[in-house]
């Protein structure tokens, strides 16, 4: 043994390296394939993280993990390397995540169907967002070209909205604790928003993996607030989506769906308008065609009393005429007149003379 | 918004009332002109209205990074 060797106990060899592994890897992710996976007393969770060429002992607490893990599942863990006082390496665990799209799948399987047999995603849970909200609660980054495309649909679409935004991260290790909080700070507010709106853009599914997180998935099913959840593309579906009261399928798509389109609010209320001009228009010609059909019904009335005393004067005439001595006369009869006594001289009346003439003899009749 | 109280909404379902009024029972034609006059202030209304608003966006100060 050479004499410059500095002698330590084995606790201070222990405290410097590991001091000398945290100087060395500050904050290092180790991506591996997860074998012998426990959990002891329902607090400490034991696995190793293994490829081709070793193997690497793992440790991390309960409340750290947020998504199901199996063996055989590749993951990525962030961890800190540590040496313990039994002379054990193994890797400190502060979070983990699955690598490669059968993990990241199978994971969420799995949660998906725990949280669905849970009831989390039961249609009955859902509740309707108000029809034009006045005051929103948003989560989300600010710095994401989602949120821009969220302020601009709506800037174009309503006015007169109150949104408070709470910029936190969206993808990342930090990323579900962040919206949680911000979920939790808008549900304690002494004036609760109407709706709130949690979005992020689209990304690999890796980036999109915070909205899988088993505790912001029951955060956001157990808001009091009306949740609107879009993230990613239309094609993605995340469990957080699942939870929400209402799904869009893109941040623009839920700036569609919070608040109308005063362009078409526009364009309806004109046409209601412009529809009730040829309503009025009909509305007179029906009342000039009643006007028409009424004034047709007097003249009509008129012309059959008129025809009907035509016809009564007529018939008048014929008896008249028929009254007329003239006519009598005219068939060879005449007049007579005078007294009817031998010697007395009578007129005689016929239709072309008048004569007289002497009585000489008159017979009664039997 | 114009200097009436009403919100949009209620502009809009004032709106809906006088054009009902056409195909009720209430109608006459001599109210007719009047209602209609009214019906297009209350369109011009509101397209005003819509046309004004602005949102107001106030990113909240409060950290959520755990390190507030």
């Amino acid at each position: 043994m050479e004499n410059h060797a500095v002698r330590l106990t084995v606790s201070d060899f222990i405290a410097l390296t590991n001091q000398t592994l945290e100087y060395a890897y500050p904050s290092i992710e180790v991506e591996g394939e997860v074998a012998a996976f426990k959990v002891n007393q329902g607090k400490f969770v034991f696995f190793d993280l293994k490829d081709a060429g070793g193997s690497v002992g793992c440790f991390m607490m309960v409340y750290q993990l947020r998504l199901p893990i199996e063996d055989g599942m590749k993951v990525i863990v962030a961890a800190t390397p540590k040496l313990t006082n039994w002379g054990k390496f193994s890797l400190t665990v502060r979070a983990i995540r699955p690598s490669g799209e059968g993990s990241i799948k199978k994971s969420f399987e799995i949660l998906k169907a725990k949280l669905d047999a849970e009831g989390l995603f039961a249609p009955e849970r859902k509740r309707p967002l108000p029809s034009v909200p006045r005051y929103v609660g948003v989560v989300t980054s600010t710095q994401a070209a989602g949120y821009a495309d969220f302020v601009k649909i709506l800037n174009d679409r309503w006015g007169g909205l109150k949104l408070d935004v709470a910029h936190v991260q969206v993808q990342g290790e930090s990323a579900p604790d962040q919206m949680i909080r911000a979920i939790n700070y808008f549900n304690q507010l002494e004036v609760l928003p109407e709706v709130l709106v949690i979005i992020r853009g689209g990304g690999s599914a890796d980036d999109l993996a915070a909205f899988n997180d088993e505790p912001l998935v029951r955060a956001i099913a157990a808001s009091r607030i009306p949740t609107l959840v879009g993230v990613g593309h239309e094609v993605d579906e995340s469990l957080a989506d699942l939870a929400a009261d209402v799904r869009a399928a893109t941040p623009s798509n839920a700036a569609q769906i919070l608040v109308p389109d005063r362009q078409e609010i526009i364009r309806s209320v004109r046409y209601k308008v412009s529809a009730l001009l040829p309503r009025l228009l009909q509305a007179i010609e029906t009342g000039r065609q009643t006007l028409r059909s009424r004034l047709d019904t007097a003249l009509g009335a008129i012309a059959r009393q008129t025809a009907q005393t035509d016809e009564r004067l007529f018939r008048l005439r014929q008896v008249l005429a028929q009254l007329d001595p003239n006519v009598v006369l005219k068939r060879g009869y005449a007049l007579l007149r005078g007294k009817q006594v031998v010697g007395e001289v009578l007129e005689i009346e016929t239709f072309k003379a008048i004569m007289k003439a002497k009585v000489e003899k008159y017979d009664a009749k039997q | 918004m114009t200097q009436s109280n009403k919100t949009i909404q209620q502009k809009i379902a004032e709106l809906d009332e006088l054009v009902a009024w056409f195909d009720s029972d209430e109608f006459s034609l001599e109210l007719a002109l009047d209602k209609f006059k009214d019906a297009e202030k209350l369109a011009e209304e509101i397209e005003r209205d819509l046309t004004a608003l602005k949102n107001e966006i106030t990113v909240v100060k409060q950290r959520f990074d755990g390190n507030e």
